[in-house]
């Protein structure tokens, strides 16, 4: 996975045109721009799951995909690699057998698995990336799509850090975990992971 | 209403490109930025290729302005588009953003001084495409 904070608009532009704004009210009218680069097609599904959001994603229309075990994401779980493998290359085989016989690309890639690497841009207001931060940097979310929420975040933190320092988890932002009888349980800890100086 | 353009994401002609090709070239979106960068001649041609039907190559660029405009100009510009947002500031002024594919189809629906203006903006910062042209003729 490479992530890369392509473009934003400038908050301390703004915030020092409009002080009498504070950054919660700014949020809606900032835009970050990010290069997500070979994700699995499994973490781009819940990536669009964030409606209030922009992307511009590599078609599986247009693009053949060639040398498909070599673009899959391995998820840490799978003890048996080499079964994994098998599989990727088996879908891999069908998918070439399909698009040797004239079957479109887009019909082809019904075979295709979702640990299918993909890439894509996407773009966020500043309102809409606090939220995605709240839920996909949280202990509950998703593996991949938690790792990718947090090289975004450091590199808003590098960018911007007087307005990112005070994005993380919905616990770190909110003092309190939103999650219910589903709390992972370890707020302080992740609280004090997020925190500016912390262990990071 | 007065309009002024106070801020806007950089390079907005090269990120339309950046959109464009990412969908079906292969090769990756950063790369590809950084290629089209300083190929300005190369983003002009493929931003001259961009259909209006495609609008969401536009989304990610946002253009931001303060806006001098009475309450009834506000609820006008608010009923007819869900797209554009709008903070106050004070009696008459606004803090006014959208993501460029909003803009362009406001200004595509409705002609009107306000509509022209953001039109205005938008060929400053993007003079490339077409999608504003019948607006023009």
């Amino acid at each position: 996975m490479n992530v890369r904070l392509l473009a934003l608009t400038p908050y301390d532009l703004l915030r020092d045109r409009f002080p009498m704004l504070g950054w919660r009210q700014l949020l809606p009218h900032l835009s970050y721009t990010f290069a997500v680069e070979k994700v699995s097609r499994a973490c781009s599904h819940q990536m669009v799951r964030h409606r209030v959001a922009s992307f511009s994603q590599q078609s599986q229309r247009y693009i053949t995909v060639k040398r498909l075990k070599e673009c899959v994401v391995t998820p840490p779980t799978v003890d048996d690699m080499e079964a994994f493998r098998g599989l990727v290359e088996e879908a891999s085989e069908a998918y070439q057998t399909l698009v040797d016989a004239g079957v479109p690309k887009e019909d082809a890639r019904f075979v295709l698995p979702n640990a299918t690497e993909t890439s894509l841009l996407m773009t966020m207001t500043g309102s809409a990336l606090f939220n995605f931060y709240g839920l996909r940097c949280c202990n509950r979310a998703q593996w991949e799509i938690r790792g990718l929420a947090d090289a975004m975040l450091a590199q808003c933190r590098d960018a911007e850090p007087e307005l990112f320092d005070n994005a993380g988890p919905y616990c770190y932002m909110l003092g309190y975990c939103p999650e219910g009888r589903f709390t992972c349980g370890g707020m302080a800890e992740a609280v004090e992971r997020y925190t500016p100086g912390g262990r990071g | 209403m007065r309009l002024e353009l106070v801020a806007h994401t950089p390079n907005v002609e090269t990120m339309i490109a950046t959109s464009m090709l990412t969908t079906t070239s292969g090769a990756q979106p950063g790369t590809l930025y950084d290629r089209l960068i300083n190929r300005p001649g190369k983003v002009k041609e493929v931003v001259g290729r961009a259909e209006v039907q495609h609008g969401n190559i536009l989304e990610h660029n946002r253009l931001v302005w303060l806006l001098e405009a009475t309450d009834s100009e506000v609820l006008e510009a608010t009923l007819d588009t869900s797209y554009l947002t709008f903070t106050r500031l004070d009696e008459n002024r606004w803090l006014l953003s959208g993501n460029l594919r909003a803009v362009v189809e406001y200004a595509q629906k409705k002609k009107t001084p306000f509509t022209d203006a953001l039109a205005a903006s938008v060929k400053s910062v993007a003079p490339d495409i077409r999608f504003l042209e019948h607006e023009e003729s």
